[in-house]
Formats: structure tokens, C-alpha cells, sequence
């Protein structure tokens, strides 16, 4: 059995010729949704199924993910903390500000935070930033996963909040959340459309890729703010 | 200018730089009780671009980044217990039960057909059902032991029904005890939201009737969303099972909620129900405004709500000529074969 590092804390387990997605585990010993715990070399490994995380699906798709073991990642849309649970893992002294609505999720993600360090639970609505304002600092990486009609102001707003001048980003854009009746594509299109030239933001969009076949009629991408946009920015 | 962060009230100059802190205690449950206070969320917060982390150093309300990140992680997990804990409120309770009942009702419905399927093989003259045949079941077991001074006497004594052996009456007495104790949970249950939602919206339960009014809390999802529905919103909550049904089956079309249970607008001629529910869907949304704003009962608004109806009963004493497009319910019904 061998292991890469594929990027910062995320690695693959090669076995025989099977490949596993994984995160070195910051709580050894303790299995968050019931994922596999693997040992390799004498570190404990998480595995990581890319069909249940967008995050999870970028990494396979060859993105490149922009978090560092000391990144601070503001995560809209935490559910129960399936993938937050592996940021955690890749940014051990970093911070991940986890960000949910619903009262009746957060109460799982809160079993969460409970065991690990480095997560921060908060219940509020992603579409109003100035609302946790106050908790929240400037981070590296805002990672979104809404499933939201509004999922690209959202992302917007948040960014002009609390992204750094060179902070990344990444987003989850799922069609039907959208529009039930269009094609995909269209809906894509449109939504990058409004990352680039809506909400005076101005994202530049670095890389987008559908996630087929872990999540269908999904597209991933990372982007950044335009340096003009971002000039009161530390 | 001034702006709150989760550890104090702090100034910047206009070059930027922190020149005013004001730290809170760095007490740990009372920080978190800050972070969600209303005052706070919705208070002024740092510009731009702000560092907190740098902020909080500088002022010295924490000593290192790691300190930073432990104090602000436990205060955050404690903030949204306490938002959790407050979360669990009233509203909750009314929709947790009205789906409990829902539930129990789907349930003991099909419990009580089988009892009175598997009963019918020993004593099939016996015609009770539901919570009458439970109660019977468990009371007697088998129809030999019903006592000469039941009325049921006489039809048990000569009842075609096969003989029942002490192994099957144990068994069936016992399911019928327990569908017995699923109806008694039920009436609890009935109980507990009509004391609940009397108490707590008063006018609500004295315009809708406690239950309708638990129900029509449930379809919203709370009583401050009800009360800022539109009536004519309010006149539909609850259509949608039976649009389902509707597009499924042909039934009627559902411009009915569940409003059209209330029995003003139940037992009132067709003609007549369409502008007494308006009516009443009218009552409702003010009832629930009251509720959530003072909570004391008002007891003009079912005055109003009887001298309004007395109108619409004078105004329309009987039915209409046949025209083309009436507002009664038949018409309704028409339009949507249209459709299917
Ligand atoms: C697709 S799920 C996220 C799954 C998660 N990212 C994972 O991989 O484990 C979307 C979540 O976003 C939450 N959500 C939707 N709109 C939101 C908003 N405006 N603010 C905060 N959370 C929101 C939903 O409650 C839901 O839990």
C-alpha cells in the first residue's frame, strides 16, 4: 500500500490498483460519516468518496485546490459537515468558518465541531454576510455549496466581505437549484456570466468543470476577485 | 466610526488603524450570548477588507493566533447551541405534534382494519370499528365472555363466528390493546395542542378553532410566517396534498386549503363558501398578527367575524341563476376536467 500527497493534506492510497481518495485524519481513531479509516505508514487516512463532496469530485477532476495546512476557509453551506470534515483535515492550523442555515442541520455539524479544532459553527443565512460580519475574518479560500437561485450573488457578497486580495474562490454550481427546465449548459453559462460582470465583484474565473460522473449536472470552479475590485484589501 | 466584532466595540481612524478598543468579558458563555444577541447582529460591523484576527491581537484581547482560534471556536460552538436551544420553541412543538397525530392516524387506521379483518373470523355479526371494536376487543377477548347484561348478548351468543382458542385470543386481545393505547396517545396528543395553541395563540384558536389552527401553523412553519402570509395565501395552505391528488386521480381541483374544514365554511350553502372563506381567511391572517404581536385575546374579532358573515348571508340568500362563470364550487370542478 502506498501514498501521494496530491495536494496540500489531500493524498491517494494506492492499493494493488485501486485508487482512494483521502485526508489525513486530524482525530485519529474517530470516523465522522462512517468513511473508511485506513493506515498507512503508521498515519491514519481518511477516505474520501468524491460522489458524496463537490470538493472531493474537484479534486479528481484535476483542479487545483487552493488550500494550504494553514489556509482559513470560509465554508458556505456546511450541511453536516461531510466535506467540512475533510477541509478540517487538510488545514490543520488553519480555520474553517462553517456556514449553515438550518437549525435542524446544524445540530449534526455541531457534533462535529465538537470533536475537531478547527472548525467554527455558524448558523446564518450565506446570503447576508454582513449578518457574521463580526465572527468572521479575512480568509484565503471561501468555498460554496448552496444549491441556491441566488448562489452566484451569494458568493459575491461574501467575497467582497471577508476574501483576501488573493484569495481563491470555489464554487459549486448545481443547474437545477437554478432552473429545473433549461438546459445545464445555459444555466452554466448564465451564471458565469454574472460571476464576471454582475455585483461590482468581477470574479476571473480560473478553471470550471462539470463534476460528471460523481455529481451530474454540476459544474465546479475556482476563481478570483479582479485585482481592481480588490484594492481596499489586505 | 464605531463597529462590533465578537470580542468588543472597536474604532478605526480614517487611515484605517484600530483607535479604540472596548473589549467584552472574556467570559466564554457570555461572549457567546453576545455573538447572537440581536443587538449585535444587526449593530455595525467592521468595514472591508478589516482584520479581526490582527484587531483582536492588537488590542490585546488574546495573546497569540492559537489562542485567536480556541477562544473563538468555543464561543462559536456555544453561540449556536444556545441558537439551537432557543430554536426549539413553540412553534416546533405544534408541528412535531399535528405530525405525530398525522402519523399515528395512518397507522391506526390500518391497524384497526386488520383487527376487525382477523376479529370478523370469531365474531363477524359485531359491527364496530375503529376505536369502539379496540376497546371491545381488549375488554372481552372472546365473544363467550360477554356478560348476559351487554346488549351485545344476544348477537354473541348466536354469532356465526368460528370458536376462538386461548392462544389466538391472547394474541389478539393483545393487538387490540395496543391499537387502544395508539388512540389514547392520539386524544393526548389532541389535548396537548388544543391546551398549546389556546394558550399561546389565542386568537388564532378563537377564529380557526385550536386544531385548525395547530395545522395551519404546521403548513407554514411557524406562527410568524402565518401571520405575515397574505388571506388569500392562507385560503390555500394545505391545497397541495390535494393538488397532488387532483393531478393523480381528477379529483376536485384544490382552491380549498384546509381552511374549508372550519365549520362556518363547511356547513355553509356552496354559494355562500367561497366569499365566507375569504372572510375567514381575512380573520385568520389579522387573528395570527395579533398573536405574535401582543398574545392577548381579542374578543371583538369574532364579533366582527359573525356580523360579517351575517352580511354575506343576506347578500346571498340563494343560489345563483346558472351564468357562465359563477365563484361557487361547481364551476371549479368543471374547469379542472378541462385540464385533465
Ligand atoms: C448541497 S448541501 C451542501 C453539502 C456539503 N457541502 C457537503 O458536501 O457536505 C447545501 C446546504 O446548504 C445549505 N444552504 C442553502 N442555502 C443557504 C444559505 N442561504 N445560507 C446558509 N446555508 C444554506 C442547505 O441547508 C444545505 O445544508
Amino acid at each position: 500500500m502506498g501514498v501521494t500527497e496530491i495536494s496540500s493534506g489531500i493524498f491517494t492510497i494506492i492499493k494493488g490498483d485501486t485508487k482512494q481518495l483521502a485526508t489525513k485524519n486530524l482525530v485519529p481513531g474517530v470516523s465522522v460519516y462512517g468513511e473508511k479509516l485506513v493506515e498507512v505508514e503508521g498515519d491514519e487516512y481518511r477516505s474520501w468518496d468524491a460522489r458524496r463532496s463537490k470538493l472531493g469530485a474537484m479534486v479528481l477532476k484535476k483542479f487545483d485546490i487552493p488550500i494550504a495546512a494553514d489556509s482559513k476557509v470560509l465554508y458556505l453551506g456546511a450541511a453536516s459537515g461531510t466535506t467540512v470534515s475533510h477541509v478540517s483535515d487538510i488545514v490543520p492550523e488553519g480555520i474553517v468558518y462553517a456556514v449553515e442555515f438550518s437549525t435542524r442541520t446544524m445540530r449534526d455539524l455541531i457534533q462535529l465541531c465538537d470533536k475537531r479544532p478547527n472548525i467554527v459553527p455558524i448558523l446564518a443565512d450565506a446570503a447576508k454576510p454582513r449578518l457574521y460580519a463580526h465572527i468572521v475574518e479575512m480568509v484565503d479560500v471561501i468555498f460554496q455549496d448552496v444549491a441556491q437561485p441566488n448562489q452566484a450573488e451569494i458568493a459575491a457578497l461574501n467575497a467582497k466581505q471577508f476574501l483576501k486580495k488573493n484569495g481563491f474562490l470555489m464554487l459549486a454550481i448545481k443547474a437545477r437549484s437554478i432552473d429545473t427546465v433549461a438546459s445545464p449548459k445555459k444555466v452554466f453559462k448564465e451564471e458565469v456570466r454574472k460571476l464576471e460582470l454582475d455585483f461590482d465583484v468581477g470574479f476571473e474565473i480560473f478553471k470550471m468543470y462539470e463534476l460528471t460522473p460523481y455529481h451530474e449536472d454540476h459544474l465546479g470552479l475556482v476563481a478570483k476577485m479582479r485585482p481592481e475590485n480588490r484594492n481596499n484589501k489586505i | 466610526m464605531n463597529f462590533v466584532t465578537w470580542f468588543g466595540v472597536l474604532a478605526v481612524d480614517e487611515k484605517g488603524t484600530v483607535s479604540e478598543c472596548d473589549l467584552f468579558q472574556k467570559d466564554r458563555d457570555e461572549l457567546a450570548k453576545q455573538l447572537v444577541n440581536t443587538e449585535v447582529v444587526n449593530a455595525n460591523k467592521p468595514p472591508l477588507g478589516f482584520d479581526l484576527r490582527a484587531a483582536a491581537v492588537e488590542c490585546g484581547f488574546v495573546g497569540s493566533n492559537e489562542e485567536y482560534d480556541e477562544l473563538l471556536r468555543d464561543v462559536g460552538i456555544r453561540a449556536a447551541k444556545e441558537q439551537i436551544s432557543r430554536s426549539g420553541t413553540t412553534d416546533m412543538r405544534i408541528i412535531q405534534s399535528v405530525e405525530a397525530l398525522d402519523d399515528i392516524d395512518g397507522v391506526v387506521n390500518a391497524l384497526s382494519e386488520r383487527l376487525a379483518e382477523w376479529y370478523g373470523i370469531y365474531f363477524p355479526e359485531l359491527d364496530l370499528t375503529t376505536e369502539p371494536l379496540a376497546r371491545f376487543v381488549s375488554k372481552y377477548g372472546s365473544r363467550s365472555n360477554i356478560s348476559p347484561d351487554d346488549s351485545l348478548y344476544e348477537k354473541a351468543a348466536t354469532s356465526m363466528g368460528a370458536e376462538i382458542s386461548d392462544a389466538d385470543e391472547e394474541l389478539i386481545k393483545a393487538f387490540a390493546v395496543n391499537v387502544c393505547n395508539l388512540y389514547e396517545t392520539r386524544n393526548s396528543i389532541e389535548a396537548y395542542l388544543i391546551q398549546i395553541v389556546t394558550s399561546n395563540s389565542p386568537n388564532l384558536a378563537a377564529i380557526a378553532g385550536a386544531l385548525l389552527g395547530a395545522r395551519l401553523i404546521s403548513l407554514a412553519g411557524s406562527l410568524e410566517r402565518l401571520a405575515y402570509f397574505p388571506s388569500s395565501t392562507v385560503q390555500v395552505i394545505g391545497a397541495n396534498k390535494a393538488l397532488f391528488k387532483h393531478l393523480r386521480a381528477r379529483a376536485p381541483s384544490p382552491k380549498h386549503g384546509i381552511i374549508f374544514n372550519h365549520p362556518l365554511i363547511k356547513n355553509a350553502p356552496w354559494w355562500q363558501r367561497g366569499k365566507i372563506a375569504r372572510a375567514v381567511a381575512a380573520k385568520i391572517s389579522f387573528a395570527s398578527r395579533i398573536d405574535l404581536y401582543s398574545g392577548k385575546l381579542d374578543e371583538s374579532l369574532e364579533v366582527e367575524l359573525a356580523r360579517k358573515l351575517e352580511v354575506i348571508r343576506a347578500a346571498n340568500p340563494k343560489p345563483p341563476k346558472k351564468v357562465k362563470k359563477s365563484g361557487g364550487a361547481k364551476s371549479g370542478s368543471k374547469k379542472v376536467r378541462r385540464h385533465g
